[in-house]
């Protein structure tokens, strides 16, 4: 590298850091020089800061071959309560309503991407993946949080049929993969091929795997933790509810989209407001899964219209701030003092999730007979963890109150290890598999197999 | 009316406001206040049909002052030009000049009246409301020219001074509100900054994260990390200025006057930034209507009609200042001032930006005037702009411009 283009490359980079410092500094001193009076207002700035710090960390880290993602969540942690306290923990909590947005659209971005003869092609590969990866994860996840009973102190005074029916309810959350830091990874990196769309159609698959998954184990693990319960089928009439209801909302939300952007095809993102907020009201008064519903409805849109490609270039258009905010904003709820006190345990179970994983992939590739990219790079997309997981942590919580919050702290720190090593694993199997748009567009030849070897 | 009802009341208001863009300078539609807005807000609002509760207004402060700092960002990101022409430097002066003279009178005025009243509880009050008053009366609407021009393409020279005019006089009122909202800083503050410092804070906070935001965009970016870029720039300016209880408005404003002075891309960004100044407009419209509240005080209708008569006042001498230095003033007549009675989203958004920040007499008060003053101002400006068009030829008489005050469909 010549001197002029490593000046090149470092004058931004510098700028961006002094940038950084610079808004951080202000913002930091705005918070101590005034006792905080309206906690409404300064919301807004924690927004503006979280989507500026979270843009620029992303520029830091992209050098070092680190997905945007990270940047995003170093950023909202080193701004979060328990670092500089730019934004406050009830600040954060205000912040809720933006989440539910970018969740919404982050899932109708998810549905938009996966395209029905993409899932029809890899129906036997998906099949295989979902079912070897949800048992061997889900045993795996069990027995070692059984095995680290000694090490979690809310598990360690336990008897064996509770200590077990705990383990069980681990290991459903353990299956949980994130699809919004998957969707985050694709917008940034524009991959396309075989380890992308794979992974895209997984991730979205198995969020209904999960829904089920979490459902039946909550009704077994019921009775094994509280010994005065009794297993119930009522929870899957429930659930069959909130599955046909969420899959039969999607598909008319989807059509009437298709049929906005047919005949007006304007102000979409305007449309796209009141969709992320008044449609995810009405869907939590319902109780459908919104992630599901707005999977569905993107899907729709893509499939069974011919409005796909312009929704998708809709949908993009929001992706920066949408990813940035959705991240910055995750990073600032993560709770730095407990994963401090419980990350040796945290690693125990993150590790043992990922090593499964990865057993998993190669098993279910191998069975599956799929292309060497898949063979080594599958599992490295679903290591990653985040809203969905805690949010499934919250509804075991709220059902077994007695050891809830120390189970939700758990999740949440083990959810912190895969949500910053997960992405990082998912870009650098990217990178190496050829499939991001750098290495798509670069002289250097792509690593492995040409997107597409799937037929 | 709950909260959620309420966003999507606005939501759609913005949608509609988005389709206004293309098609208000294309025939007329609707009034180039937008004062319809401000009256939809208030027959919804808790002072009329209350089907908005109070409470439910309160909740969407941010909402309000983020529109309200958004607003002013595009407005000092385009201030000083017109029609994408740079306007001259002896324009900008002449409607500084215009503005400080509409801005003086209407303060002195009204300071007088409100001492002869009584009204306020304290010498700061009286300021803050004659001040507030004065600074909603001074501005002359970007949209009214437009709107009586309409769809033709030549713009004859009386036409442009107008415009220019009316583009180029945002300045003062907004310093006037930095300055205003300094005579009352936060309790909260721990630094020891004079009050008149205050207003300098302002002004510096912009100009700085706005010279940030410009170096940020210097080097291509997608349009997509350009909005993440702005957006960002712009929430951190409102919610720091709102947090040390400064003027949202001015603060924004010197953010879009640094991002129009240091970035080489200002055209881009005002082309891109532009648009969305009708789809927020809109529900900060609405929601100014529903906060106002015309019996806070048995005195507004003398301040508003001292007020607004006094700014009617002052527009005609400046007509006949205009009209004794350009030549096509002078074929217009004497009354030309008038042309520039129009107020409109700026006054509104001032009124509405006090109406926040000192709830209560002094707010909603000057909110009251703002909106009295942008209905007398439809009823006038566009008449008398369309008759001094005619005279100086400029305007054909068969031209499609609807009558002043008729709301065409």
């Amino acid at each position: 590298m010549t001197a002029s283009a490593l000046r090149r490359g470092v004058t931004p980079w510098l700028s961006h850091a002094a940038l950084l410092l610079a808004f951080g500094a202000l913002t930091f001193y705005a918070t101590r020089i005034v006792h905080e009076e309206q906690g409404r207002l300064w919301s807004i700035a924690a927004i503006g800061f979280l989507l500026l710090a979270g843009t620029l960390a992303s520029e830091l880290v992209a050098p070092f071959g680190l997905p945007h993602l990270t940047g995003y969540l170093l950023a909202g942690i080193a701004a979060g309560p328990h670092a500089l306290g730019i934004v406050d923990a009830h600040t954060v909590k205000s912040l809720s309503p933006i989440n539910t947005l970018a969740l919404s659209l982050i899932a109708l971005a998810g549905g938009a991407e996966l395209e029905l003869g993409a899932v029809r092609k890899w129906a036997r590969s998906l099949a295989f993946a979902i079912a070897v990866q949800t048992a061997v994860v889900f045993v795996v996840a069990a027995i070692t949080f059984l095995l680290a009973r000694p090490l979690i102190p809310f598990a360690r005074g336990l008897g064996p049929w509770p200590a077990l029916g705990i383990a069980l309810c681990w290991a459903a959350l353990a299956v949980t993969r994130s699809p919004s830091a998957t969707l985050g990874i694709l917008s940034q990196t524009r991959a396309s091929g075989v380890l992308a769309n794979f992974t895209l159609a997984f991730v979205m698959v198995s969020d209904v795997v999960v829904v089920v998954l979490v459902a039946t184990v909550l009704g077994v693990a019921r009775p094994l933790i509280d010994p005065s319960a009794h297993f119930s089928l009522d929870a899957f009439v429930v659930l069959a509810h909130e599955l046909f209801g969420s899959v039969a909302l999607g598909t008319t939300l989807g059509l009437v989209i298709a049929a906005y952007l047919r005949l007006v095809n304007r102000q979409m993102l305007v449309v796209l407001l009141v969709l992320g907020f008044g449609v995810s009201t009405v869907l939590d008064y319902l109780r459908f899964d919104a992630l599901l519903t707005f999977m569905v409805a993107g899907f729709v849109v893509r499939n069974l219209s011919q409005q796909g490609q312009k929704f998708i270039h809709y949908i993009e258009q929001t992706g920066t701030v949408v990813y940035v905010v959705f991240f910055a904003i995750a990073g600032a709820d993560l709770d730095v003092p407990l994963i401090r006190a419980l990350w040796p345990v945290a690693l125990i179970l993150g590790g043992a999730r990922a090593s499964a994983t990865w057993v998993a992939s190669r098993a279910a590739c191998a069975i599956a007979r799929d292309p060497p990219t898949l063979l080594r790079w599958a599992w490295s997309g679903l290591v990653s963890q985040a809203g969905l997981t805690i949010g499934l942590s919250l509804v075991i919580a709220r059902e077994f109150p007695a050891i809830g919050t120390e189970f939700r702290s758990l999740v949440i720190a083990t959810v912190a290890v895969n949500e910053m090593l997960g992405p990082v694993l998912f870009k650098l199997a990217l990178d190496r598999a050829g499939e991001t748009a750098s290495n798509r567009n670069s002289a250097f030849p792509p690593a492995l197999v040409p997107s597409d070897e799937i037929r | 009316m709950n909260a959620i009802a309420l966003l999507m009341g606005l939501l759609v208001l913005s949608y509609l406001g988005s389709f206004l863009v293309s098609r208000r300078s294309a025939g007329g539609l609707g009034l180039p206040s937008g004062i319809e807005y401000v009256t939809l807000g208030f027959a919804l609002g808790p002072h009329a049909l209350d089907l908005v509760a109070a409470r439910d207004i309160s909740a969407f402060e941010p909402v309000a002052q983020v529109a309200l700092g958004w607003l002013a960002f595009g407005l000092g990101l385009d201030f000083g030009f017109a029609n994408e022409k740079r306007v001259r430097l002896s324009r900008i002066a002449l409607a500084s000049f215009g503005a400080l003279l509409t801005g003086c009178a209407v303060a002195g005025a009204t300071g007088y009246l409100v001492q002869r009243l009584g009204v306020g509880a304290n010498p700061t009050d009286r300021i803050l409301l004659a001040g507030g008053v004065a600074a909603v009366c001074c501005e002359t609407t970007r949209h009214s020219i437009a709107w009586v021009v309409g769809t033709q393409k030549v713009w004859g020279p009386l036409a442009t001074v107008i415009n220019d005019i009316a583009h180029a006089d945002d300045f003062l009122p907004l310093v006037a509100v930095a300055i205003l909202f300094a005579l009352d800083p936060s309790q909260g503050i721990t630094l020891p900054v004079p009050i008149r410092d205050w207003s300098l804070v302002t002004a510096a906070l912009g100009l700085v994260l706005g010279a940030g935001a410009a170096l940020l965009m210097r080097s291509e970016m997608p349009v997509e990390d350009t909005w993440a870029a702005l957006f960002g720039v712009s929430l951190l300016v409102i919610g720091t200025a709102a947090r040390l209880a400064l003027s949202t408005l001015t603060a924004s404003f010197f953010m879009g006057l640094a991002v129009s002075a240091f970035s080489r891309r200002g055209a881009r960004l005002r082309a891109m930034v532009g648009p969305t100044e009708h789809p927020v407009l809109l529900p900060a419209l609405v929601l100014a209507g529903a906060r106002v509240d015309f019996r806070v005080t048995g005195a507004l209708p003398w301040i508003a009609v001292v007020a607004i008569g006094v700014r009617l006042v002052t527009k005609v001498v400046l007509g006949w200042a205009l009209a004794a230095g350009s030549r096509p003033a002078r074929k217009a007549g004497p009354l030309v001032g008038l042309s520039l009675s129009s107020s409109g989203a700026l006054s509104m958004c001032i009124g509405l930006a006090f109406a926040l920040r000192f709830p209560g007499l002094v707010g909603d008060s000057v909110l009251a005037v703002a909106i009295l003053s942008a209905v007398v101002g439809e009823f006038v400006g566009p008449a008398r702009l369309r008759r001094a068009l005619l005279a100086a030829g400029e305007l054909e008489e068969t031209s499609p411009s609807p009558e002043p005050g008729h709301v065409a469909a």
